[in-house]
């Protein structure tokens, strides 16, 4: 745990200290109440998933750590940087949270190796070359390296979706947030992409995962966070979650998932 | 993304079915000429002889003095028979058909395998036979009521045809500098409006991020009100009352400071005026047009650029505003065809383009109706032309195609 943190983070981060922290979060779309006070934190190096129902406020929680939206009450930490505070520059400690959304969102009018150079030589000022040779790194990381020169839309969701993490990875980013990354994915391609989110957990990176899928929040996450009607219901060690869950939520989320066990044990 | 892609997909899909017309022969024209010449044809016969009445109709219109077939009388005559001949036999071959009804493909003459090559080889004769009809009577003629029209002396009287090529002959010039203006104005106008479009598009999208202070704040709402005025304004007056004030506006500011008006009328000549006032007024609707653009563009673009750190100006301007024009690049060459046919109404204030240069005309000759006509029929050579330009460009740049009948501001 400790050496692959030092691999991930130069910066003097203690283990013991978490990466982002979320402090009496609260949001509301009109009317609609989305997120009621969430405390929560992640720990460097470690998989964070949430899980829960459609509606019950996963993505807009993941969408408040980079502040995609802004939440009306709390605070958002990264490190020992607040980032709803009024001064702090958003931008650049966006640099350090990678995101991949449910949609992809590659960039439709470049080709796959502009949208992962894109970021690095506006932001780090790289030269091209530089970022360039950082991108072929990722793409080659996602298995992708055939496609560099390809324009975007000719590539299958799945491959679309890897470029997506590429792009992300470019920035060398601490932290890295998945919205449902699989969720507009068919069945037979959903694995390809989690076969990558599984190797980046395994290589250390912090990760903080909205998802359907069981099977991964179980095998890789070290925490689950499971969130009801804009709340944390439960949260814990998969294996607590998905053996004996305390919350009737819970129970009757995952009770489909836990008839099934046996028969896939 | 998976959206986008899909509505695209949808878009490319839903072509409409193509006609499906009796056109027999398409397929056969990629087989070569030599296979289409001798292939049978279901429209021998009937297609044939409407052509050979309008032959018919053309041989008994007056032969003009430059006519080719007038000291061969007699072969003039021979081929108005074989016209005559060829309807007629259509005709028995339609009775015939008729008499035979359910199995004339057996019985019928017309229809024997041997028969069909030999009307195929006659049609084209036929075809041939109006052809020169069509030379001699209609091409020649109007050579002839040309070369008659400018080398008069006057306006020829009663043929409307002959007194506008006398007249648009006679005002050469005149015409020439008209249509040069309107070309520029059209052309110019409409590339200075796409760049302060941007400008104020950019100004238009604005929302104050959470980040700005008071005075960026200030600035941002101050800006996109503007625009929003400006818009309503320009696109909720008439061009002609726009050209108007701003015009004798600038004018009389001029004159305010102290210059003659002969000054005044060097600085401020009618050609800068028109220019100004299609810009501006161009500048409005294409300012929506590229709202729109940019609009459509999936929010979740401008999203993902946000997230890995770039500002809202970097993001619109890498990712989002380089798909908005391209998705309004239809809409914004439809702009220049507009602009050429409502260059017109800047005539009112003095510029000398294609409108003014045919009310100059129609007012030395006293002849209206021909002289405007010529004119609708130079606006729609230019607007034909131009859009079908603006399609090959925008092909070139993947934006999909033009509307080709342009709508009016």
């Amino acid at each position: 745990m400790a050496d692959k943190h030092a691999s991930q983070a130069p910066m003097a981060w203690g283990d013991d200290q978490p990466l982002v922290r979320v402090e009496g979060l609260r949001k509301s779309f009109g009317s609609l109440e989305v997120l009621k006070d969430i405390n929560m934190w992640v720990m460097p190096g470690e998989v964070v998933t949430i899980i829960g129902a459609s509606g019950s406020g996963k993505s807009t929680l993941l969408r408040c750590i980079n502040l995609l939206e802004s939440p009306d009450a709390g605070q958002v930490w990264f490190k020992d940087v607040n980032l709803t505070g009024p001064k702090t520059n958003v931008n650049a400690l966006r640099e350090k949270i990678g995101m991949v959304f449910q949609g992809f969102n590659l960039f439709a009018n470049m080709n796959v190796l502009d949208n992962c150079t894109l970021a690095p030589v506006t932001l780090k000022k790289m030269s091209k070359t530089e970022a360039e040779a950082e991108a072929m790194r990722n793409l080659d990381a996602v298995g992708l390296t055939q496609f560099a020169k390809s324009p975007v839309t000719s590539l299958s969701g799945g491959q679309k979706q890897r470029v997506a993490i590429a792009r992300a990875l470019c920035m060398k980013p601490e932290v890295m947030l998945f919205d449902e990354p699989t969720s507009a994915l068919d069945p037979e391609i959903v694995g390809e992409v989690l076969n990558v989110m599984r190797d980046l957990a395994a290589q250390g990176m912090t990760m903080v995962v909205v998802t359907h899928e069981m099977a991964f929040a179980k095998n890789v996450s070290d925490r689950v966070v499971f969130m009801d009607k804009g709340v944390i219901a439960e949260e814990g060690r998969p294996q607590d979650i998905f053996t004996h869950p305390q919350h009737p939520r819970t129970r009757e989320f995952l009770a489909r998932y836990l008839e099934d066990e046996p028969k896939e044990a | 993304m998976a959206k986008v892609d899909r509505q695209k997909g949808v878009r490319t899909s839903t072509k409409p079915p193509a006609p499906a017309g009796p056109h027999r022969d398409q397929p056969a024209r990629k087989k070569g000429l030599g296979t289409f010449l001798r292939e049978d044809h279901p429209y021998v016969l009937l297609g044939t002889s409407v052509l050979a009445l309008c032959g018919i109709w053309l041989s008994m219109r007056p032969r003009s003095a430059m006519s080719f077939l007038a000291p061969y009388y007699g072969l003039e005559v021979a081929l108005y028979w074989v016209l005559v001949a060829w309807v007629a036999v259509s005709v028995l071959a339609l009775l015939t058909k008729i008499l035979y009804k359910d199995d004339y493909r057996a019985r019928s003459p017309f229809a024997s395998e041997k028969a069909k090559p030999i009307e195929r080889y006659l049609s084209y004769v036929v075809w041939a036979i109006v052809v020169v009809f069509f030379l001699d009577r209609a091409v020649m003629g109007f050579a002839n009521t040309v070369s008659v029209a400018i080398s008069s002396n006057s306006k020829p009287q009663g043929d409307d045809l002959a007194a506008v090529i006398f007249i648009v002959y006679e005002c050469s010039g005149i015409f020439e500098a008209g249509i040069l203006t309107t070309i520029e104005l059209a052309v110019f106008g409409t590339v200075i409006a796409f760049f302060l479009a941007l400008l104020l598009v950019f100004v238009r999208i604005q929302v104050p991020d959470r980040q700005d202070n008071d005075f960026v704040r200030f600035l941002k709402i101050v800006g996109s009100g503007f625009a929003k005025v400006y818009s309503t304004v320009v696109r909720g007056t008439p061009m002609m009352v726009q050209g108007l004030v701003i015009f004798f506006g600038v004018f009389s500011m001029l004159r305010d400071s102290g210059l003659s008006t002969q000054q005044a009328n060097a600085i401020w000549s009618t050609f800068v005026a028109g220019l100004v006032v299609i810009s501006l007024n161009s500048t409005a609707y294409m300012m929506e047009v590229l709202r729109g653009g940019i609009e459509a563009v999936d929010p979740g673009q401008l999203e993902a650029a946000r997230s890995l750190g770039l500002s809202q100006w970097q993001a619109m301007r890498k990712v989002v505003i380089p798909q908005g024009v391209k998705n309004s690049i239809p809409a914004l060459s439809n702009e220049l065809v507009i602009n050429i046919k409502d260059s017109s109404v800047l005539s009112v204030i003095g510029v000398f383009d294609l409108m003014f240069a045919s009310n100059t005309a129609a007012g030395i000759y006293y002849t209206q109706t021909p002289v405007y006509a010529f004119a609708a029929v130079v606006y729609l050579i230019l607007t034909y032309v131009a859009s079908k330009l603006l399609n090959l460009l925008s092909k070139r740049l993947g934006a999909g195609s033009v509307d080709t009948t342009p709508s009016s501001n």
